[in-house]
């Protein structure tokens, strides 16, 4: 009897040379070495960063902060995205979505390159600053249960990882990349602002996949389409720039999620008792 | 005079929510819709166009059948004007953070390098 690699593929640990080094998990002497390139450690950020750069477009740490941050993303995607082309084939999934997440892995190597080379062409390295994320494994695996990679059950239900990674996290990343390109495009950076127009191309690609591919999951499937919203949503929570109305929106669709789960559980609530 | 309503092409739509999030107005509805569709909601809808402008597949459009409220428009420009004034009160304070950290990394660099190309 042989082990296939998707059977235990969510207990491998994302790896990286060199390391993974979480700025979620930075000690003392870690934030103190941040600060010293960028003022504050609480500036690795990377709408913050951008608007350092675009202040003083030629300190060259602002942007090697700024472009490690994206970098290590991209790092994560190529591990997430791989991960899932090997364990979703022996799933009841459309063989056309396997074949779009294994375009989607190979764009999201291309992305990491990209970085990689905009990185170096600034002295920089990989590895110079921390990781905005750990690579793409459930976090137990990657830092001992830190909670700094992608959460655990993300990866693990195409509805869910489409909906919430696909739709709503590279919807996000298209802002990111544009304004990216913008800011390479104001202070006369033409390698930055092209390699980031690139890609915000392949992200809308990305977004598209993801939301073609929910659609067709949920079609006549009123259940999976819910999921799909709910996915969505937690990544929606997550955003920083909420306004007071989409709140309140996001607030009242899970307020019904509930009662639809309690309604469902025939009135029991959550510490076990019945109405 | 009046401005120009929009809707979106549900069809083309690929719900990556920058519509939503460039709204002046919170005009764009998504979880409140019962299904995965961007729903402008027309009284809320000044016309700005930032919308159009950041949609990655160019599927939102003019909406000529709806007739606008004065009434709801003023109310509308109004919620904008909060939108632009927080917008701008957020900048404002990533603008400080931003001289503070050039000043902090210029004061322990001594003045010298700044962390800039040679």
């Amino acid at each position: 009897m042989t082990s296939k690699l998707a059977d235990h593929i969510t207990t491998l640990p994302s790896r990286r040379e060199p390391p993974y080094n979480p700025a979620l998990l930075l000690d003392d002497e870690g934030k103190a070495k941040l600060a010293e390139k960028i003022g504050d450690a609480d500036n690795y950020d990377l709408v913050q960063l951008r608007e350092m750069v675009q202040t003083d477009p030629d300190n060259v740490e602002f942007k090697k902060a700024l472009i490690s941050g994206i970098a290590s993303a991209e790092y994560a995607g190529v591990d997430a995205f791989s991960r899932k082309v090997c364990q979703w084939q022996d799933w009841d999934v459309p063989w056309s979505l396997i074949m779009a997440i294994a375009r989607q892995t190979w764009d999201e190597v291309r992305h990491a390159q990209l970085a990689t080379g905009v990185l170096e062409s600034y002295g920089g390295y990989i590895g110079e600053y921390p990781d905005t994320l750990a690579g793409g494994a459930p976090p137990p695996a990657v830092t001992g249960g830190a909670g700094v990679g992608v959460p655990e059950g993300i990866m693990n239900d195409p509805v869910i990882t489409l909906s919430a990674v696909n739709v709503s996290l590279e919807g996000g990343a298209l802002r990111l990349f544009e304004e990216t390109s913008k800011l390479g495009e104001r202070i006369g950076d033409d390698l930055l602002e092209e390699c980031y127009d690139y890609n915000w191309a392949d992200e809308v690609t990305h977004a598209m996949i993801g939301d073609y591919f929910v659609k067709a999951l949920c079609e006549d499937n009123p259940e999976a389409e819910r999921k799909a919203l709910r996915a969505h949503g937690m990544f929606e929570f997550a955003r920083t720039r909420l306004g007071d109305e989409q709140t309140q929106e996001l607030k009242e669709f899970f307020a019904e999620e509930i009662g639809r789960a309690t309604t469902a559980l025939g009135g029991q609530t959550s510490n076990g008792s019945y109405h | 005079m009046q401005p120009t309503i929009v809707k979106i092409d549900l069809q083309r739509c690929i719900n990556c929510s920058l519509c939503r999030r460039a709204c002046p107005t919170e005009a764009i509805n998504f979880f409140s819709t019962g299904h995965r569709t961007h729903i402008v909601e027309p009284k809320d809808c000044i016309g700005c166009d930032l919308c159009v402008q950041v949609c990655p597949v160019d599927c939102i459009h003019e909406d000529t059948d709806y007739v606008v409220d004065p009434g709801e428009l003023a109310i509308a420009r109004e919620k904008a004007r909060a939108w632009a004034k927080r917008q701008h009160w957020i900048k404002v304070q990533r603008q400080q953070r931003a001289t503070a950290a050039i000043g902090a990394v210029s004061a322990r660099n001594g003045g010298g390098s700044n962390g800039r190309h040679a």
